[in-house]
């Protein structure tokens, strides 16, 4: 039977870090995937990742997947695709799918790295087509080029509601709003307010009542919850809407491990595998990595990986030592780092009064999904100066500090742990470059000159939509709710390699509006 | 987990969802679901054995928590006290002809 | 006292719930016991659901018989649930001269044994299955054969005798049986409880060893692997019960539409007895004896797969009886991989043994002694 020293099943985040990390210290390894393309989700995530420079920070989930795949090929890993892994055995072995046949395989170790699958919400017409998870939104749009629908309504306000909810939007669909039966927005602040100053509305505390529809969805209704999770009467809503997404939270995708007889645990309403701080299971030498081991972010999967990879290529005998316990502190100590902040698993459901710096948290941004005008004041990277300088509208303490390293004058500063808000340094000479708006995975970053004469002022937005306006176009200006302020001209659309995609648009608005003015539409408010 | 099975559940209340299919693949509705804890099945695999709620091509992939939920409403106990469904291989369903042709032993 | 009834039952499978059904009618107390959190989580839930006569021990062969005649027609209309029972016959297939042999062995011991059946050939087994390879030579035909599905069965029971009061408990692990003044009277479970009894039945698989022993007796029976797996919903093809001479795989298909199928591969005995795990190597088995005989089954997809425990006996038919030197003791064990079709009829013996009836049927040749050394 073909053995390797490591099998990976699962070429995502967490397996392509495992395999390249195990190759990396002198193991064989294979990995095998079920999909045509490695990449796991990373393939649909065309938004820029939060994090550290250690963490991949600002890089898109797709050139993260390029590179980690380049990264495992480089190292020797051989990756078999197309080849669904079928079953887990006793003595680690597996039964692949390869061709119109099966093929055994075992390793001395194995990284499962399986992922996770949607939940799904039962409501009366789920049944009916236009029903479908984020995930599979955002596959048809992101991996097929498939617009999902016309007009969509969004269930559940996690990152993933609030990721997909954006990329519907970038690829011309239509979304009508935002629903979640928790009574604040469960994802980060900036991806709900990329959303709110298009003008997308939210609707916390409440939950999906029906889609209507025969034979496709033509509409959803929606009713608001009490704290009992009764409807509350009178209260329903009624959206046209042709794509309802369901974003509800995902499962760990255990599968294999189960019908191996790993212990598992309940965590939360289901199961996920009992592990120890580097992933090995009740089975000896099976560990996990990524989301079948609890569901995090693709940044915590990575390092989840490279500390299975690790610890594999320990239990193997190919390192040990102080170069073990070097890198696997160091990766301990990436992970503790993404680990921590407002978002954390083990705050999940809690909302803080305050950021660490004893700041109040903004209600506003937690229910409305924007920052309150009155509010936003308040946080560390929003003040006035003379001269274009940037505005870090960024309000909650979520584990990221690419802006800081991306300012060649250091006019960000974030200090101590990266979950700090940054602050703006006035009188630093912001030159507008746009690095740091582009470097924003949040776009929370806006470049303002409050004053460029003739009573105008001048402000730079992130700009992710097609087609780009040209300069000189007419439009209105939005505010952070999405609420038209003003007519608005684009002034200029700057795309450079260095802001990987990200155009930065510049349009003038009337003096008054510099700090509330944060998205443009072309067409005419009514 | 000891469970003396027991158990009077009083008169069967419909509700207003009874009708909703939550399996989709075999077309089990919350009601059926509902009744079969009351005639005793008490828990996830004793469900799916005796409605086959969870047991069609999918493999209750998108039913299993909405499923496991409904039971442990209807028992009145948390869910985090049922345990899944067992994981079974394959994985993905598999035609008989690719699983004949076996290699690599 | 709480844990007194008047039958308590070792193991909740097909058997121990029949068994349950048919003392709760008799107006007894029934208590069961079962070790796994699940009811029927054995062997019982886990088989190819084969509704048999043919191919039978001849031992064996009058109970088979006595359930397909009075039992199972009705059972659903009993239990109040449908056990899908389809009486469609069993075709018993060979593709060699050798595979011929066999069958008409198995064909002429059913015939001494009274059952309708009988050899056919090529085309009338084509007529009957038009499925069939052409490499299939001939079959042995029992018409009267079929098959029922075993979760609703064994839970159709469980459901009928809660219904009639028969108190279940899950999660209760029998450790042992104590006898009191001579007579077995008593029963141990891990947590440390004591149930008391008039009777108790034991019908615990392959545990009803161990848990025999605490009374000193010992029945020869080891743990062999079944493997079995299930499709996906295919349109109705064919109402029969299939398997081979070589007995390759058997199964048929469900009224669901699902085949399930069970094989055999010949390393069974050889897997540590516990939580039941597949072989990497089973369902590939089975799977190459089906296309083998159904080539157009090659493109139906298998959804699942899954492993139990067959309770094999030193003589392949199983321990049934009140053994003399355990007083209160009724004992069904050693079911040897062909329990289900006749849980049933087994249980109603049982209940019958159980309650101090006459039995329906002669259970001597079923006796926990029979067993003995070959010179």
């Amino acid at each position: 039977m073909k053995r390797y020293d490591l099998i990976v099943v699962g070429a995502g985040p967490a397996g392509l870090s495992a395999a390249a990390e195990a190759a990396s210290l002198g193991l064989g390894v294979a990995l095998f995937d079920e999909n045509a393309r490695p990449g796991g989700q990373l393939f649909k995530q065309i938004h820029k990742f939060f994090g550290s420079r250690e963490h991949k920070a600002k890089m898109r989930g797709i050139a993260i997947g390029a590179e980690l795949l380049a990264e495992a090929r480089g190292l020797g890993v051989e990756v078999f695709l197309d080849s669904p892994v079928a079953g887990l055995y006793e003595n680690r072995e597996l039964l692949v799918r390869r061709g119109d046949g099966v093929r055994h395989y075992k390793a001395d170790a194995i990284v499962v790295a399986t992922g996770a699958s949607e939940n799904m919400l039962a409501f009366e017409g789920w049944t009916l087509p236009g029903v479908m998870g984020a995930g599979a939104a955002q596959t048809m749009m992101n991996l097929n080029r498939v617009r999902p629908g016309n007009r969509a309504l969004m269930l559940g306000s996690g990152n993933v509601g609030l990721v997909v909810g954006f990329q519907l939007l970038q690829a011309g669909c239509g979304l009508a709003a935002v629903v979640d039966a928790a009574p604040h927005i469960g994802g980060y602040g900036v991806h709900a307010a990329k959303l709110a100053r298009t003008g997308v509305p939210f609707f916390p505390s409440h939950t999906v009542l029906r889609a209507e529809g025969t034979d496709r969805v033509t509409g959803a209704v929606i009713g608001r919850v009490d704290t009992d999770w009764n409807v509350v009467p009178g209260s329903e809503k009624s959206f046209a809407v042709d794509t309802i997404c369901v974003a509800v939270g995902l499962s760990p995708s255990a599968g294999l491990l189960k019908m191996a007889g790993c212990r598992m645990r309940a965590e939360g309403p289901g199961e996920v595998p009992e592990r120890d701080d580097d992933g090995e299971t009740s089975l000896g030498g099976v560990f996990v990595a990524g989301d079948v081991s609890g569901i995090e972010e693709a940044s915590a999967a990575m390092i989840e990986g490279r500390l299975s990879g690790l610890a594999a290529a320990a239990k193997l005998g190919f390192v040990g030592g102080e170069a073990l316990e070097n890198r696997r502190e160091g990766l301990r100590s990436a992970l503790g780092s993404l680990r921590d902040g407002m978002f954390t698993p083990k705050n999940r459901g809690k909302i803080p009064a305050s950021t660490s710096e004893g700041l109040p948290v903004s209600e506003s941004l937690l229910t409305n999904g924007y920052l309150g005008d009155s509010e936003a004041g308040r946080y560390p990277g929003v003040k006035s100066a003379p001269g274009v300088h940037p505005v870090l509208e960024c309000a909650q303490n979520i584990p990221c500090n690419p802006c800081r390293d991306a300012c060649p004058k250091g006019c960000i500063r974030v200090e101590g742990k990266i979950i700090a808000l940054p602050e703006f340094v006035p009188g630093s000479g912001c030159s507008g470059c746009g690095m740091c708006v582009a470097s924003c995975s949040g776009q929370a970053i806006f470049l303002v000159n409050e004053d460029i004469g003739d009573g105008k002022a001048a402000v730079t937005i992130p700009y992710e939509f097609l087609p780009l306006p040209a300069k000189g176009q007419t439009g209105t200006a939005l505010g952070r709710s999405g609420a038209p302020l003003c007519p608005a001209e684009v002034a200029e659309v700057r795309l450079i390699g260095a802001y990987d995609h990200t155009a930065l648009m510049t349009f003038t608005v009337p003096r008054e509006f510099a700090m509330t003015a944060r998205f443009w539409k072309s067409e005419v408010a009514r | 987990m000891k469970n003396d099975r027991v158990r009077d559940f009083g008169e069967y209340v419909p509700a207003p969802d009874d009708d909703l299919i939550v399996c989709r693949c075999e077309e089990i509705t919350k009601g059926e679901i509902r009744k079969a804890v009351r005639d005793g099945l008490f828990n996830v695999h004793e469900v799916r054995r005796f409605i086959r709620c969870g047991m069609g091509l999918c493999q209750g992939k998108t039913c299993a928590r909405l499923v496991k939920a409904i039971i442990a409403r209807e028992l009145g106990a948390p869910v985090a006290s049922l345990s899944d469904a067992t994981g079974r291989a394959p994985m993905r369903p598999m035609e008989m002809g690719v699983l004949a042709n076996e290699t690599g032993l | 006292m709480k844990n007194t009834s008047d039958v308590l039952i070792v193991g909740s499978g097909a058997i121990g719930n029949a068994a349950a059904y048919y003392l709760a009618k008799r107006g007894l107390s029934v208590t069961v016991l079962e070790k796994s959190a699940c009811v029927g989580n054995g062997g019982s839930s886990r088989n190819g659901g084969g509704v048999r006569q043919s191919g039978r021990h001849p031992a064996e062969l009058p109970l088979a018989m006595y359930g397909v005649k009075n039992l199972w027609p009705s059972l659903s209309d009993e239990l109040g649930v449908d056990v899908e029972y389809c009486q469609g016959g069993n075709l018993r297939l060979g593709k060699t001269e050798a595979h011929l042999k066999i069958l008409t062995g198995l064909t002429e011991s059913a015939v001494v044994g009274g059952l309708d059946m009988r050899m056919i050939g090529r085309d009338e087994a084509r007529g009957i299955c038009p499925y069939l390879s052409d490499e299939v030579i001939g079959a042995g035909w029992c018409p009267t054969d079929g098959h029922a599905n075993p979760l609703l069965a064994t839970l159709g029971f469980y459901r009928a005798a809660r219904r009639l009061g028969a108190r279940f408990v899950s999660g209760a692990e029998v450790t042992g049986l104590h006898k009191i003044r001579g007579r077995v009277a008593a029963a141990k479970t891990a947590d440390g409880e004591t149930h008391g009894f008039g009777r108790a039945v034991v019908a615990a698989g392959y545990d009803s060893r161990k848990i025999l022993s605490s009374l000193g007796l010992d029945v020869p029976i080891s743990p062999l692997l079944l493997e079995t797996l299930v499709t996906e919903e295919a349109p109705r093809m064919f109402r029969q019960m299939l398997g081979t001479a070589m007995a390759d795989f058997y199964g048929h298909q469900s009224s669901h539409g699902s085949f399930v199928f069970g094989g055999t591969h010949g390393l069974e005995p050889y897997f540590a007895y516990g939580e039941p795990r597949l072989s990497s190597f089973g369902a590939s088995s089975t799977c190459r004896g089906i296309v083998g005989y159904f080539p157009v089954l090659r493109d139906l997809k298998i959804v699942r797969t899954w492993a139990g425990w067959i309770d094999d006996c030193a003589d392949h038919i199983p321990v049934i009886g009140n053994p003399e030197e355990t007083p209160g003791l009724t004992v069904a064990c050693g079911l040897s991989g062909h329990g289900f079709g006749i849980s049933p009829v087994v249980g109603l013996l049982l209940a019958q043994l159980a309650a101090g009836e006459e039995t329906s049927l002669d259970v001597s040749k079923f006796r926990y002694d029979r067993f003995r050394a070959k010179v």
